[in-house]
């Protein structure tokens, strides 16, 4: 069991940050992920948590043991490759003894400690084959067992998932889920998937351009997001986010007649987090549109999904801007036509386009 | 569609009469080929066996007289022969499992890159490409016992006291056996490169993440190179043995170009000696013809083993 | 002192690396690897370096014990192998050198060394057949060979598989095998010692080679641009011409080059069915005899004509090599 704390970690490529100086405590047993998009840095810092890859600058700390420039073997760390990384020419027990083996274990300790993974992964019968006949999952499993029979200190998973088929990849991350809280060991898990994000993680590292962008729990991150960024990145769509002009506790919208009235509680705040401009973000979840002929908000049909239990209407609202609103699935919307709705008031966010950052309610909501 | 219109949606496809079925083409393509491969390699094959079957002499002007088995016979009750083949065996024996050790030393220390790496590695590859008989040659004033580099560079300055290698010879008494490792030196100094070349390309196809898991499964470089990197260049390892112990049995020209045979018959090889009988002196046609055969069948054997191992481990990997 | 795992490099690492890649131990032996890379290196190619020395010592320095590394560079070698030489006899040879007249510098260098030239040696006509064999030989083998290879790599063939095959083993056969055939049927022919003869029989000898590697290359074409083609209502003949050539331009002249380089350096053949009006290079360097045994400094001189064009095909085709070497088996 183990904490891992990154102080001030940074990787450069030459004069380029592939990760900004970031700090980072990961509690002991907590299940840690690190989402974003591709090249935003979450595997390099992975990589270095490992010791696969240098830091440039900074210290990583395991267990309160200064581990910067230990070899990846000195670390007691295992490590999840996205395509398995399982050894081709072996069988898949081999597979799983290796790191046994590796150590000098006895041939008794070996058998028995593999004998017991293969039972908690489901994968007994499969010991003899060799990784080219199994399946994605199987493999994965494979992969997850020969991390397991270590039992290392924590665990680190670079996208495990995604190399598998969607089904499969379902039934992996409850097991993975699983696994974890049998275990309760510390896993980092990198993934770009924000809804394997959101199932599996305790809290989640949101990385953007070589930084983080927010850390908090899956509904910290989902509800309240610090920035533009992650408001678009989590949720699918995400949040909708229309430009306006702030005057008077009321956001006119570009374009159409749109106006917004601010609720309460949020007018000394958007004052102070504009820093005197007027240029303002209105953010709002697809279900937080309440559809309403009285509503003050317009908008025209430009499309609908249906998305099996819920249905996403696409709405433009100006010339540019189309937002998405979730709807009954049982009401069909024709095309063009126009549609009235209000915004839930408690889930209604704010932000400053020129710095990004969330504007922050005065009164918790 | 019309005519007219037709002309318009592509390059000549008013010509499309005339295209060749691909039937056509693919006879036209490939007989040329298979014809010529047929008449310069099979037609001989088939000559050649049944040469072996008689007493023909291509100088005697006198027709073949069938003499069915005796030509067989003969070679297999033929001590001298069985010295040459047992030459042969020890020649490719030492020869490929020195040239695979150097080898795969070589493709070891050049594997990481570095700079001027590549231009060393194009270096070392030189050997394998020159002629044979160049080598030979090469090599023959390497050995020279009086002006020759080799004694100098391997610590003998003073000639009366160093190895005469083609002729056999330390200080001054015969060592029989100098001048076949002569030989096998020179054979590991112009092939190793190949099987360095081979054992490269399967370093590079191990992935990194195979090192990357080892590593965090804290195995050691030692454990690393048994379990991860020899068996996964195994497979093109023993290509390149095949390879090898297949032109050990062909070696003719390295052998012309630096002994001749010699010193007596020391270094001579099957091959060497099947020239000598069907080429130099009687002309044996019809019993160099029943050699050549034997040789081909041991090849074949050899090839035939190493295939089916090839594809054991193929599929157990 | 502080130890490596406390306090890490001394320069920030700014490239994709392992952490023990940067332990100053791992540096260590990357240096030590370099070092011994080069030594050894230096080792293999000694014997090339010998003969380049050799080529431009006088037959005074070759044969000098102890071996010389530092000599005065002369012709001499490549005045051996090229003309033809007579002694002078000893007044003569006052005479010519009281009055040397207007020589050239090939003139004089035989007369300093006591002899006259009469002409070219055999050796120039015999550089002239292997010219002629290999080049024509590598032409046809690639034309026909780029056929073969484009209808094995495109077209379903009732037993593909096996004439393949068939067509690697006969590179496998051992020369002297087929020889002894080729020989009755070359003499049927006459076409032993025909330029005719050693061209068909080298064009046969890189065939098989240049099919498989050919097809490799014309495999990694992408099918589609043909099939674009053949909508595009191009015949498969045009299609093959404008589409596929042009692709395989690489490969083409990778194959080309190697036959070429097979072909010059050939040898058994040449000694067995050619003597003279045919023979080549490789034979009759061998046997290049001067006063009292080998000529060394001819030798040395004429193997130059083996080196460096290999040397130059090693450099442009290293990235071949291996396909070259393995018949295409082994790609990357």
């Amino acid at each position: 069991m183990s904490t891992i704390e990154l102080r001030q970690v940074e990787k450069k490529f030459g004069d380029l940050h592939a990760v900004k100086p970031l700090d980072l405590t990961i509690q002991d047993g907590e299940f840690i992920v690190l989402l974003g998009p591709s090249g935003c840095g979450k595997t390099t810092t992975l990589r270095m948590i490992s010791g696969l890859e240098t830091v440039s600058g900074g210290t990583i700390w395991l267990n309160g043991r200064n581990v910067t420039w230990l070899h990846p073997s000195a670390r007691d760390i295992a490590f999840v490759f996205q395509f398995y990384a399982l050894y081709p020419h072996l069988t898949v027990w081999r597979n799983i003894a290796f790191p046994l083996q590796a150590q000098g274990e006895s041939r008794e300790t070996v058998d028995k400690r593999v004998t017991e993974v293969a039972q908690l992964l489901r994968i007994e019968h499969l010991l003899g084959a060799h990784p080219g006949q199994l399946s994605g999952g199987d493999q994965q499993r494979v992969a997850l067992a020969r991390a397991l029979v270590r039992r290392p200190a924590a665990f680190l998973m670079d996208e495990p998932l995604g190399a598998l088929d969607a089904d499969f990849r379902e039934s992996m991350r409850s097991e993975i889920k699983r696994l974890h809280v049998l275990q309760h060991a510390t896993t980092v898990y990198v993934t770009h998937d924000q809804i394997e994000a959101m199932a599996m993680g305790d809290r989640i590292v949101v990385m953007s351009e070589a930084a983080i962008q927010q850390i908090g729990t899956p509904s910290d991150v989902y509800n309240d997001p610090s920035n533009l960024f992650v408001a678009r990145f989590i949720g699918s769509p995400g949040m909708n986010l229309v430009p306006g002009k702030y005057a008077d506790r009321v956001v006119q919208m570009a374009g159409l007649d749109n106006r917004y009235a601010v609720p309460q509680g949020w007018h000394t705040a958007l004052n102070k987090g504009l820093d005197g401009g007027s240029d303002i973000v209105v953010g709002f979840r697809p279900e937080a549109a309440q559809i309403n002929d009285r509503g003050s908000l317009v908008g025209k049909v430009y499309a609908s999904e249906m998305q099996g239990s819920s249905a996403v209407l696409h709405l433009t609202i100006n010339e540019n801007e189309i937002i998405h609103i979730r709807t009954d699935r049982l009401i069909p919307y024709p095309i063009d036509t126009l549609i009235h709705f209000d915004i839930n008031p408690q889930m209604v966010r704010f932000f400053n386009p020129k710095t990004e950052a969330a504007i922050k309610p005065e009164v918790a909501q | 569609m019309s005519a007219s219109e037709s002309q318009f949606s592509g390059p000549n496809l008013k010509v499309r009469q005339r295209h060749l079925s691909n039937r056509a083409i693919v006879n036209l393509f490939i007989w040329p080929t298979l014809i010529l491969l047929i008449a310069m390699n099979v037609f001989p094959l088939f000559y050649s066996l049944y040469l072996g079957f008689t007493n023909y002499s291509a100088i005697a002007g006198k027709a073949p007289v069938w003499v069915a088995f005796q030509n067989f016979s003969r070679i297999l009750n033929d001590k001298n022969l069985w010295t040459y083949f047992a030459t042969t065996g020890r020649y490719a024996l030492m020869s490929v499992s020195l040239q695979v050790l150097v080898g795969f030393g070589l493709a070891m220390l050049v594997r990481e890159k570095f700079k001027g790496g590549g231009i060393l590695t194009t270096l070392i590859l030189i050997p394998m490409m020159i002629s044979p008989v160049v080598v030979g040659l090469f090599w023959k004033l390497m050995y020279n016992p009086t002006f020759g580099f080799f004694d100098p560079l391997i610590g003998f300055a003073n000639p009366s006291k160093a190895p005469d290698w083609l002729a056999s010879r330390f200080a001054g008494q015969p060592v029989p056996g100098l001048a076949l490792l002569a030989v096998v030196i020179v054979d590991v100094w112009m092939w190793a490169p190949f099987v360095m070349l081979l054992v490269l390309s399967g370093l590079k196809a191990i992935p990194d993440y195979l090192y990357e898991a080892a590593a965090v499964d804290r195995a050691s470089s030692w454990f690393q190179f048994w379990r991860i990197t020899l068996p996964q260049v195994a497979p093109l390892l023993l290509i390149a043995v095949l390879f090898r112990t297949i032109e050990a049995f062909k070696s003719f020209d390295l052998v012309m170009g630096m002994t001749g045979g010699g010193p007596g018959v020391q270094t001579e090889l099957i091959s060497v000696d099947l020239y000598r009988i069907a080429f130099l002196g009687q002309f044996r046609t019809g019993y160099g013809s029943a050699l050549a055969y034997i040789i081909l069948i041991i090849i074949i054997a050899i090839s035939n083993l190493y295939i089916k191992y090839l594809n054991q481990s193929k599929g157990e990997g | 002192m502080a130890s490596f795992e406390e306090t890490g490099p001394r320069t920030p690492v700014v490239e994709p690396t392992r952490v023990d890649k940067v332990h100053p131990r791992a540096k260590l032996g990357k240096s030590f690897r370099v070092i011994l890379t080069l030594i050894v290196t230096f080792i293999m190619i000694i014997p090339v370096l010998v003969m380049i020395m050799t080529a431009f010592k006088s037959r005074a320095d070759i044969v000098t014990p102890p071996p010389k590394v530092l000599f005065h560079p002369t012709l001499e070698g490549f005045l051996y192998l090229f003309t033809d030489r007579s002694l002078f006899s000893p007044s003569n040879l006052e005479a010519a050198r009281a009055n040397p007249g207007n020589l050239d510098y090939w003139q004089k260098l035989a007369l300093s060394v006591g002899q006259k030239i009469n002409g070219p040696s055999d050796y120039v006509g015999r550089l002239k057949n292997s010219v002629i064999i290999a080049g024509t030989s590598t032409i046809l083998s690639v034309i026909l060979g780029l056929f073969a290879a484009y209808a094995f790599s495109r077209f379903k063939i009732a037993g593909k598989d096996d004439l393949l095959f068939f067509i690697l083993s006969t590179r496998m056969l051992p020369g002297v095998v087929v020889t002894i055939p080729l020989f009755l049927l070359y003499k049927q022919l006459g076409w032993n010692d025909t330029h005719i003869g050693m061209i068909i029989l080298y064009t046969v000898f890189n065939l098989s080679f240049s099919v498989w590697l050919l097809k490799g290359f014309i495999d990694e074409i992408p099918i589609e641009y043909e099939e674009a083609a053949l909508v595009d209502g191009y015949t498969r003949l045009q299609a093959f011409f404008k589409i596929v050539l042009p692709q395989a331009v690489n490969g083409i002249a990778a194959t080309t080059v190697f036959c070429l380089i097979f072909a010059w350096n050939e040898y058994a053949f040449a000694l067995m069915l050619t003597s003279q009006k045919a023979r080549t290079a490789p034979p009759s360097i061998a046997t290049m005899l001067g006063s009292g045994g080998l000529e060394w400094s001819a030798i040395a001189a004429g193997s130059l004509g083996f080196l460096i064009p290999v040397a130059i095909v090693t450099f442009v085709l290293r990235d071949y090599l291996l396909r070259g070497v393995t018949f295409g088996a082994v790609r990357k």
